[in-house]
């Protein structure tokens, strides 16, 4: 993850530094101070449970009652449960439709909307602006163009003279539909990070390029992509991430059933079911901890990939 | 020929973004429609400017204590995470100490524990604490952002450090520093911080659903959520409530676009 890269380089710049000699140990006392509160925050937030999250798993916990050692049996039970391997499915088949998508998407908006003028800024905001929504909220109105008799997708469809489609209740379109609903809600943030590394391809390798006779094609693929690559690399990764941990998104549009028939229960989702509507909390820990074993391993994966096509400056 | 092209392509960005706006604009419709235009077809794409069911909807529903419950679970996380995010960032930039390199290490992984791996753990300590069904568990899982602690450091690195120095050659000390010197000058990229955590908080959903059970602590968008489960054929009761949560986030992105887009590309610099 670039994040992660950058965080180490910046390391470099600051951990270095000459500390004078008799204010020393005054100056390590006061850092102490400053940084306490909001480790405090962290140990109890998010250090300890994530030790805890994985030694949950492999008790039986009742909240409330007494934890007995399970040994491996809950990642047994997970392992030959299908609706695990449902959910992860499709969770992997949702990732696999939204990162490529995103990509070509945010690309594509981002080279439609690259301008200072007045109307492309505000066509910008535009398409940031879902980003901030709140996903239930929005997903409301999603719910009712999605509607097979009265939603306008369907009335599209027909006005071209295509068969209308049954959307979220249909098996085979409920996680398309799911998909189109989170493209729409989260592009605004990759094409407004797009633009800002466009704006940063220097001007002159465009202009000689111009002149040189490359079409605003050939500019595109061959000079402004490949410099903004880790841009891209950097969208791919966080697409990955999100998409493994999605939950938002099917909880409102399938309204928390991630139906039908089981098409767009995720990971979260049935881990979600499992934890609060069956208080079933160490089977949803050992879900949980293989649920991150996967999101490491496939970042750790696209990472490998990424860095054989990116282009660094 | 380029001036076509060039009409051409501003109608296309300008009917794109108004795309981007259908979904919101159409639960705007079927709100303030009359009960007998909703469900027609085609679909009905100018409002009646019917209010009555938005009167009836915000009746029906606790919709004024979700609100409030929303902001001043918002205020309290700014409160408690600016400040230990300030303090956080203030050591990191202007303290010299040893382990600096492992105090980054700690918050670098912070960045790389999935959320959702520690919903149920802080699940089970909110437990313990007899905390579960407050607003205190919804606000402390947030009292540190790693985010604001990132932002922040890269905006201190951009002041001189001369600032600094003549400071201390004048007798001011750390604190004094903070309070006169750096404070003033972090305002915008503090206001940007804050704003993200507002919206985080007006957006949230797992974890307020998992920790609460009671409309008198819950969220705007989980009281929303138990709507939309419950309720889920009453379309334009639900488009109305769909606006209440909606609205005042897009009068948020109107009020403070600067910062906030200023925010979203920033996140895009710390991407090497």
């Amino acid at each position: 993850m670039s994040v992660i890269d950058a965080f180490l380089r910046s390391t470099a710049q600051t951990a270095a530094e000459p500390s004078p000699g008799p204010s020393r140990l005054r100056e390590g006392i006061l850092a102490a101070c400053l940084l306490a509160p909001a480790f405090l925050f962290l140990v109890a937030f998010v250090y300890a449970p994530a030790v805890l999250a994985f030694a949950l798993a492999f008790f039986n916990f009742h909240p409330g009652g007494t934890a007995t050692y399970a040994g491996l049996s809950n990642f047994h039970a997970a392992l030959s449960d299908p609706l695990f391997w449902r959910s992860m499915a499709n969770t992997g088949l949702y990732a696999l439709m939204m990162v490529p998508s995103t990509l070509v998407l945010s690309v594509a908006l981002a080279a439609l909307l690259q301008s200072n003028r007045r109307l492309f800024r505000f066509a910008q905001s535009l398409v940031v602006l879902p980003y901030i929504t709140p996903a239930v909220g929005t997903a409301i109105g999603w719910l009712w163009m999605y509607n097979p008799n009265f939603g306008i997708l369907n009335a599209l469809l027909r006005g071209i003279g295509l068969k209308p489609i049954g959307w979220l209740n249909s098996p085979h379109w409920a996680m398309p539909a799911v998909v189109l609903y989170s493209l729409w809600h989260g592009i605004g943030f990759d094409v407004l990070i797009l633009l800002s590394a466009m704006s940063q391809v220097p001007e002159g390798v465009l202009e000689s390029a111009r002149v040189d006779g490359a079409g605003p094609w050939t500019r595109l693929f061959r000079i402004t992509l490949p410099l903004i690559s880790p841009t891209l690399f950097f969208i791919a990764v966080m697409t990955t991430i999100g998409s493994l941990q999605a939950f938002a998104q099917v909880y409102a549009l399938s309204l928390s059933s991630g139906g039908p028939e089981n098409a767009t229960l995720t990971a979260l989702l049935y881990i979600y079911q499992q934890a609060f509507t069956d208080g079933q909390f160490s089977y949803a820990a050992a879900m949980a901890a293989m649920l991150v074993v996967c999101i490491f391993a496939v970042t750790a994966l696209t990472r490998w990939i990424g860095h054989r096509f990116t282009f660094y400056q | 020929m380029r001036t076509i092209a060039h009409v051409l392509r501003a109608a296309a960005a300008l009917g794109l973004g108004l795309a981007f706006l259908l979904p919101i604009y159409i639960a705007f419709v079927t709100s303030l429609d009359r009960p007998q235009d909703v469900f027609v077809y085609p679909p009905h794409l100018v409002p009646d400017w019917n209010f009555s069911v938005w009167v009836q909807t915000w009746r029906g529903n606790t919709w004024m204590l979700a609100i409030i419950n929303t902001v001043v679970i918002a205020l309290a996380t700014i409160a408690i995470a600016l400040t230990t995010t300030v303090l956080c960032a203030y050591a990191l930039v202007y303290v010299p100490f040893r382990g600096k390199a492992v105090v980054w290490t700690a918050l670098l992984a912070v960045l790389m524990i999935p959320e959702q791996a520690l919903l149920i753990p802080n699940f089970v300590t909110m437990a313990k604490l007899h905390l579960v069904d407050t607003r205190i568990a919804q606000i402390i899982p947030y009292g540190a952002s790693v985010f604001g602690v990132f932002l922040l450091r890269q905006h201190l690195l951009t002041l001189p450090r001369e600032y600094h120095d003549a400071a201390k050659i004048d007798g001011c000390g750390h604190l004094a520093f903070l309070w006169r010197i750096v404070l003033p000058l972090s305002r915008p990229i503090l206001f940007t911080i804050a704003l993200y955590i507002f919206i985080g908080c007006w957006n949230s959903l797992i974890w307020p659903l998992m920790v609460t059970s009671s409309p008198r602590v819950q969220p705007i968008e989980v009281l929303l959520s138990t709507f939309l489960t419950q309720d889920s054929s009453n379309w334009q009761g639900l488009s109305a409530a769909a606006m209440f949560a909606t609205l005042p986030m897009i009068a948020l992105f109107v009020l403070f676009r600067k910062p906030i887009l200023r925010g979203l590309s920033k996140s895009s610099g710390i991407n090497g």
